[in-house]
């Protein structure tokens, strides 16, 4: 939706020509894999765009989270950063029938591994089934949350098959 | 448009009349059976699976709740006006027809466009389109019916409970097997041959049809009938109890059996809609027999009970034959409304409003009983229960103390 309005904007400015339209907004915490932005050498009383960079990274909301043992968990609904704009922890959304009695759960961002070819594919999770139905519910937004904390390193964790990213 | 039959002219009916009296009667059932079972599941992608398809669809949070913000405005504000709209048409084939095909276009616009601006028309043509529908296959189902309106209506509740548990299931099959999308487009394929179905109906010559209708009597009188606002209570004490039930029981299933709480849920909601198509019938002609207000009664009583029997549930596994409990009130209320709603308004043409007035009421407690029992919850699972059996309790009392709206009781 803010990519539309954005296009919008940018099409109106164009086209009106009144006004030096604005650059390329760079969307900073939500950097989608670098769509090509116009580069054409267009009007003469153009400014320079701002320069781009194609970086291998790419958006998390709605992307399905795989357990220790490859099944689907739930899916990535939200991020939680704190005051130094770090990431740290994923809210994900699981469980349910038509979307009735889902479940909300938020887990440490250090928990997550992602792909490392930086696209679609799914994310992991190194949490075991019990460790997530154990986890307090994530309800409200407005205050401090609940995150699972990282397991202790027992026997049954070192030993957790292709948990890679450590 | 055109291929919709007309519930018209008094020829027509005459002439369908003379030649198969008895046919016209049996196709025009058969019509209305069919047209329950495939529009019931108009509600059910509609519902809390949109939150779902949209997360799936890279939406946001808030973005989402924006959207099922304006269904749900939408929705109320629609109650009314849709109502009486249904009302002034001299032909509920035609009301009934556009409502389906504005919810196939919903539903369309839904899989195929997820962008807000097409999603939140498709919410909006869905929410009136829905305000009017059922209302006006109720007032199909009374024309056809005549005076065997409680055994009429028992068996659209049937239909309609079929058609949900099937839809229920089979959306989740495809929402699992093939992805979200083709939930929505499995949903506007099942009401297709809905609009099939109403060609099959006759409802005879209506009043207003023949231009010998009697002016419609003032929404005022409507407004001030004691009877209208008893039951409105109720109706409202009922989804105020009802309402956050399944939810929280399902939520509760969650948290206590993981991703494997999924096909407990699911019986969760099936398994009611089959003890609706199983009582339903039964429930219309006690109705007939003894009168609404014990059935109704009976049909509230099942409130407090299941929210008791949740409150103090020790395990998941009750949880099922728990929630069957549902399909008591379920049946009790799909046949209720529409019945009680022709009772108070018989020969006043303001049944649609009725139907859209009692709509307002259930959808206002609804969303209260959601967020009142939600918010309860996140206190005390055990107390948002109790409350919410409270709530039905209530229902009760309003039941037994309403007056009597039958005819001649």
């Amino acid at each position: 939706m803010i990519r539309i309005i954005a296009a919008l904007l940018l099409a109106a400015g164009q086209a009106l020509a009144a006004e030096p339209p604005n650059p390329v907004p760079a969307e900073p915490h939500n950097p989608v894999p670098a769509e090509p932005h116009n580069s054409m050498p267009a009007v003469p009383p153009k400014p320079q765009p701002a320069p781009t960079e194609k970086i291998a990274a790419s958006g998390i909301i709605g992307r399905k989270v795989l357990g220790p043992d490859a099944k689907e968990i739930g899916r990535v609904v939200d991020v939680l950063v704190d005051a130094g704009s770090n990431p740290r922890a994923a809210v994900i959304d699981f469980g349910g029938f038509l979307g009735v009695g889902s479940r909300r759960i938020a887990v440490n961002w250090s928990d997550l591994t992602f792909p490392p070819t930086g696209g679609d594919a799914d994310i992991k999770l190194d949490l075991t089934a019990e460790q997530i139905e154990a986890a307090p519910a994530y309800t409200d937004q407005t205050k401090p949350a609940s995150v699972v904390q990282p397991p202790p390193l027992t026997p049954r964790f070192t030993s957790t098959p292709a948990s890679a990213g450590h | 448009m055109d291929s919709l039959p007309d519930a018209g002219t008094a020829e027509e009916a005459a002439q369908a009349g003379n030649r198969d009296p008895q046919g016209g009667a049996r196709r025009s059932g058969v019509g209305l059976d069919w047209l329950n079972f495939f529009t019931a599941n108009l509600q059910t992608a509609f519902g809390p699976f949109i939150a779902v398809y949209l997360t799936q669809q890279r939406w946001t949070q808030s973005d989402i709740g924006f959207a099922l913000s304006v269904g749900y405005a939408a929705t109320m504000i629609s109650q009314v006006p849709a109502g009486a709209l249904v009302d002034s048409m001299p032909r509920k084939t035609i009301a009934a027809g556009a409502a389906i095909l504005a919810v196939i276009a919903g539903a369309l616009l839904l899989a195929l466009f997820p962008e807000m601006l097409p999603v939140l028309l498709a919410e909006i043509s869905h929410a009136f389109a829905s305000c009017m529908l059922s209302p006006a296959i109720a007032a199909l189902s009374l024309a056809v019916a005549g005076q065997a309106a409680g055994e009429r209506l028992g068996r659209n509740a049937r239909f309609a409970g079929i058609g949900n548990g099937t839809a229920a299931g089979m959306m989740a099959l495809v929402g699992s097997q093939l992805g979200a999308r083709w939930v929505f487009l499995l949903g506007a394929a099942l009401a297709v041959p809905g609009l099939f179905a109403l060609r099959l109906i006759r409802p005879g010559v209506s009043p207003q049809a023949a231009g010998r209708a009697p002016p419609r009597e003032r929404v005022g009188k409507l407004l001030r009938d004691r009877r209208l606002l008893w039951f409105a209570s109720c109706c409202a004490a009922f989804h105020l109890s009802n309402a956050a039930m399944l939810p929280l029981a399902a939520a509760s299933a969650t948290e206590k059996l993981g991703n494997d709480a999924t096909l407990v849920i699911g019986a969760c909601i099936v398994g009611p809609q089959i003890i609706v198509a199983l009582l339903s019938p039964g429930v219309g002609r006690a109705a007939e027999r003894f009168g609404r207000r014990p059935v109704l009664v009976l049909g509230m009583l099942a409130l407090p009970l299941r929210g008791l029997a949740l409150a103090f549930n020790p395990s998941a596994s009750l949880l099922v034959p728990i929630q069957l409990l549902d399909g008591i009130s379920g049946a009790v209320f799909g046949v209720l409304v529409p019945l009680v709603a022709a009772d108070i308004t018989a020969g006043s043409g303001r049944f649609n409003l009725c139907m859209g007035l009692l709509g307002l009421a259930i959808g206002a407690a609804a969303a209260c009983s959601t967020w009142a029992g939600g918010a309860l919850a996140d206190q005390s699972v055990h107390l948002a229960f109790l409350m919410l059996a409270g709530a039905g309790l209530v229902g009760v009392a309003l039941a037994a103390l309403m007056p009597e709206t039958a005819r001649g009781a």
